[in-house]
């Protein structure tokens, strides 16, 4: 901890200030949403025919692909962020009480982009509501997608009320210090607002964790999501019970990716490094390595299963794996920032803030290459691959790469507005960290 | 307890299993008679001697006194039903607007199974949602088909009569032939003397799976199983373009929409007003047939269109595939028929190939396979009884023998025809006269032969004769033994990647692809054999555009994709 007390006049600086970094951010992230937006809707007035996407079978092409690769690294973002934020609650780790709301708003933002990619995959977007809605009760015993609609909206409802709840203590205490023209949002925000709940809040917020931590693993990512894949016998690149935890091993680490960034990012535009401790960054630097382990044995474990005895189309889908340059990328980044990992826990002096960032990036990008190229190699290995169009070949169109940099520059803007509005970081840190908040005192955990 | 054994067991496993069975009853407490004859009326009722509402009539007053209840449906029940048009569609016409015979068969739900209509329901009609059910239906309509794989010549008749039939885009192939090679079949050795039909073929449509994964999977219902006759369908009003029935489909026969459809619903419509629908409504009214609109997901159909009658009733029993198909290699019809087309053809390839090589209701008989005309036979060879089997294998006889398909000739022909009768009358064939192309029309040809020859003095009894011809004793099997000696052993029956647990609608006949399986790329057959040679062949639309046959659809619609700006 730095010697600097913190206070809530440093969380409500990003509230009070207008900085002209803000708004070139704004202006950044605003136009690489804009760009997609205008792909999008030149996609809408064209078809699908735009992008670089075909028909698995005679025409050996891809189906699905940047669309649904980037929507299940946002819903893994999403997933982890919310994991790791409940984990801090449920579990008294409350080091990392500061970069809780960061993880949560993370999660907000990961669901809105993976829930808008779900709508710009569709060929016919328009019919979203009255065709799933209308046929939900026939469809909800069979196809794994309504189960993932299910599972993602319970989700959304859960961390966004999990979010509201949290922030009422906030607005109410800091309410004089915040700008009266949101008026109306705080009034929404902290509508029949008494002390007393304060404590019965804690206890709800406390159960949504805990339904949270026990759902997202076992239902969520660990679950749903891979059954989309997993359930499918035909295609041994998705094949198998190890998706499971390939998934959520695959979420944490994008998500404690994220939050990283997210982290540093407001440390430095705000200079809260007696907030968000030096410490903070290291913890989940060694967090990101637990799960990066995971995941690489993992892969290991596919790897093993289908160059042994894997039986005809499993070896293929397993050479193929193996010898896509992209693959060897994506563990290659992963297993070098693993190394980095290792090295700093063993000798301190190797680890700097700037390093941690860079192996956040680093496995942020090798998750989205695994997720894209993990949707796209089911196709190009399947058991009935006799058409000579199969093996095809997948090259993303302008308008797919520009989704994830839009996409990127929407959940950009929801953090750039937020943090506008409401304080980022939790009340309930600054006191921790003041070590005026007693009744946590006594649980913590380090990490 | 007296059983019937001074009559022939009525047990199809003989006399031996049916008193097993009696033994059995007789250690319950129930009657051993009464179960005995009920056993027997039932085997009649399946064999359609007797109809459900006889049999209720029947026993329902001893099975009261026996069991003491009696929860089958009465007579009196089924009777109302079967007149009415079934008790369900009775409620659906009470049910306002368009709801569906679905929903009110829900609303039924336990009411209905209370009453023990809902059982009955059920064996008529498969929900088109239960997608969750597993097994096939063994009673109702199933339309289907059998693929003569050794008989397949790679042509293309097919591709380019479904894309007509559809209007379909080029590379949109619903219907998909190939030729391939694996680790024990592959391209002739010598290309150049071969015949196309010496290249291993696999035809590869939907193939109606009565378990279908691209139906379990999708958000919507629109990917659904036709309950009347268990066709899988995409309903192109309600499919929102997931894509996720083209993920699971383990054959890859789903083709989407990419962008507008070359030709358009108003055309389409315009080329059909001669016939009742439009050839995309079904007689549900929900659009499932010809091309699809942008952003949904289409497939092979099966026609509905021509199996609910819009198209005449020549053509219910029909695709455009199989009527376009020359050596007869597509058989469509009622899997769950035994005597249907695709049944028999499954059941006996050797009788079917012989009545498609020689017999063709939609074209007449085939000159190219060489049997004279009916009325040369007649003029030639009299109708008095005073010509030889010799005079008529002069006129069986072709000079061109390569120029046939199984290279049959003189005698082996009038042995063909001879034996098709033969085998015929053994076994069920349905009564499919009317449609354009139907086997039991083609056995009826195959009769008018027969009895020319045999008006014309050939005694096919005699034993000289039946030994020229290879007849033996002129009973099934031996006529059978004569088809299978020309047109082939019965060669093995496959279902495409059963082991995965679809229930695929599609048997196929001829060699099963290996795991190792890879087509033969157009461009590697030889350039003056018509082997799979896709972008020789055009069809003509409903806008009076005519497209080409494209293998690789990546061809067509990679050129939308942006790649610049």
């Amino acid at each position: 901890m730095s010697a600097e007390t913190p206070s809530e006049a440093d969380i409500l600086r990003p509230i009070n200030t207008l900085t002209k970094k803000w708004v070139a951010l704004v202006a950044i992230a605003g136009l690489a949403f804009a760009l997609f937006l205008v792909g999008w809707a030149y996609q809408l007035q064209k078809g699908l025919v735009v992008t670089g996407l075909g028909d698995w079978g005679s025409g050996g092409g891809v189906t699905w692909g940047v669309y649904i690769g980037a929507f299940i690294w946002w819903v893994g973002i999403a997933h982890g962020g919310i994991i790791l934020s409940a984990a801090v609650r449920l579990l008294g780790m409350e080091r990392y009480m500061p970069v809780a709301r960061m993880a949560e708003l993370l999660t907000l933002g990961g669901l809105s982009a993976a829930g808008f990619y779900i709508l710009v995959h569709m060929g016919r977007p328009d019919r979203m509501v009255t065709s799933v809605i209308s046929h939900y009760h026939i469809t909800v015993h069979n196809s794994p997608l309504v189960w993932d609609v299910t599972v993602i909206t319970a989700y959304f409802v859960l961390t966004a009320t999990y979010l509201g709840l949290t922030i009422r203590y906030d607005i109410v205490r800091l309410r004089d210090d915040l700008p009266d023209i949101l008026e109306p949002v705080y009034k929404i925000l902290t509508f029949g607002y008494s002390e007393a709940e304060d404590e019965i809040i804690e206890r709800m917020v406390w159960w949504i964790a805990a339904a949270i931590i026990i759902m997202a693993p076992l239902l969520l990512h660990g679950g749903v999501i891979p059954w989309l894949f997993s359930l499918l016998a035909t295609y041994p690149i998705w094949d198998g019970g190890i998706q499971g935890p390939m998934f959520l091993a695959i979420a944490l680490t994008s998500a404690i990716s994220g939050v990283t960034i997210a982290a540093a990012a407001f440390t430095r535009a705000y200079d809260w490094h007696h907030i968000i401790t030096r410490d903070i960054f290291r913890g989940l630097l060694l967090w990101l390595g637990f799960f990066s382990l995971m995941l690489l044995w993992f892969q290991l474990q596919t790897i093993i299963n289908g160059v042994y005895f894997p039986g005809v189309a499993a070896l293929e889908a397993a050479h193929g794996k193996l010898h896509a340059p992209l693959y060897m990328v994506s563990m290659g980044l992963v297993a070098g920032s693993l190394m980095y990992i290792f090295a700093q826990a063993l000798r301190p002096e190797l680890f700097t803030k700037t390093r941690a960032i860079i192996t956040a990036f680093a496995v942020l990008t090798a998750t989205l290459i695994e997720k894209v190229l993990f949707v796209v190699e089911g196709f190009l290995y399947v058991q009935f691959s006799m058409y000579s169009g199969v093996p095809g070949s997948y090259v993303p169109s302008l308008i797919e790469i520009a989704s994830i940099l839009g996409t990127i520059g929407m959940v950009a803007l929801i953090f750039l507005f937020v943090s506008k509005m409401v304080p980022i970081v939790e009340l309930h840190a600054i006191e921790h960290l003041r070590g005026d908040h007693d009744e946590h005192g006594s649980t913590e955990v380090e990490a | 307890m007296s059983t019937n054994t001074e009559d022939e067991s009525f047990h199809p496993l003989g006399a031996e299993w049916e008193s097993e069975l009696t033994s059995m009853l007789d250690d319950t407490e129930y009657d051993t008679e009464l179960g005995l004859a009920m056993a027997e009326d039932a085997q009649r009722l399946v064999a359609g001697e007797l109809t459900e509402a006889e049999f209720q009539e029947k026993y329902h007053e001893q099975v009261l006194e026996e069991f003491g209840e009696d929860e089958r449906p009465t007579a009196g029940a089924i009777e109302d039903l079967e007149d009415e048009g079934g008790f369900v569609d009775a409620l659906t016409s009470l049910a306002d607007g368009d709801q569906s015979r679905r929903d009110v068969m829900k609303k039924m739900g336990v009411g209905g199974a209370a009453l023990g209509v809902g059982a009955l329901a059920d064996g008529r009609d498969r929900d088109a949602n239960a997608a969750s059910s597993s097994g096939g239906t063994t009673s109702g309509k199933q339309w289907g088909m059998t693929i003569d794989l050794e008989v397949c010549d790679g042509c293309l008749s097919c591709m380019k009569a479904c894309g007509e039939e559809n209007n379909l885009d080029e590379g949109v192939n619903w219907m998909y032939v190939m030729a391939y090679e694996d680790d024990t079949v592959g391209a002739p050795e010598n290309p150049d003397e071969a015949s196309v039909k010496d290249w291993p073929y696999l035809v590869r449509p939907c193939q109606h799976c009565t378990d279908a994964p691209c139906e379990k999977v999708c958000p919507t219902t629109a990917r659904h199983t036709r309950s009347r006759d268990g066709i899988v369908l995409t309903d192109y009003d309600v499919c929102i373009g997931c894509r996720y029935c083209q993920v699971a489909c383990p054959y890859g026969v789903n083709y989407f929409q990419w962008d507008e459809p070359d030709v358009s619903q108003d055309a389409i419509a315009e080329q059909h007003s001669e016939m009742t629908g439009d050839h995309i409504h079904d007689y549900r009214d929900r659009p499932v047939d010809s091309r699809s609109p942008r952003g949904v997901m289409s497939k092979c159909t099966f026609c509905p269109s021509r199996q609910d009658g819009y198209a005449g009733e020549e053509k219910v029993g029909t695709t455009a595939c199989m009527d376009a198909c020359p050596p007869g290699a597509i058989q469509f019809g009622n899997v769950n028929d035994e005597g249907s087309d695709p049944s028999v053809y499954a059941e006996y390839p050797a009788f079917g190939r012989a009545v498609e090589n020689f017999f063709d209701t939609s074209s007449g008989v085939r000159a190219s396979n060489g049997i004279p005309p009916l009325e040369e036979v007649e003029s030639q060879l009299g109708t008095s009884g005073e010509s030889t089997l010799d005079d008529a294998f002069d006129l069986f006889h072709l000079d061109y023998v390569q120029s046939t398909y199984f290279a049959a000739n003189g005698y082996e022909r009038i042995a063909t025809i001879r034996a098709i009768t033969i085998v015929a009358d053994n076994i069920e064939i349905s009564d499919n006269l009317n449609r354009t192309r139907s086997m039991a029309a083609a056995v009826e040809e195959a009769r008018g032969y027969n009895d020319a020859l045999v008006a014309a003095g050939i005694d096919f009894e005699s034993t000289e004769v039946r030994r020229t011809l290879n007849l033996g004793e002129e009973t099934f099997d031996d006529a059978y033994g004569t088809l299978r000696a020309i047109f082939g052993e019965d060669a093995s029956k496959f279902n495409l990647l059963e082991e995965v647990g679809t229930s695929p609608n599609v048997t196929y006949i001829g060699n099963e692809p290996g795991p190792h399986a890879e087509q033969i790329p157009p461009e590697e057959t030889p350039e003056d054999k018509a082997v799979t040679s896709y972008a020789a062949y055009t069809y003509e639309r409903a806008d009076g555009s005519e497209a080409s046959i494209v293998d690789n659809r990546m061809d067509v619609i990679e050129e939308e994709t942006v790649r610049g700006l």
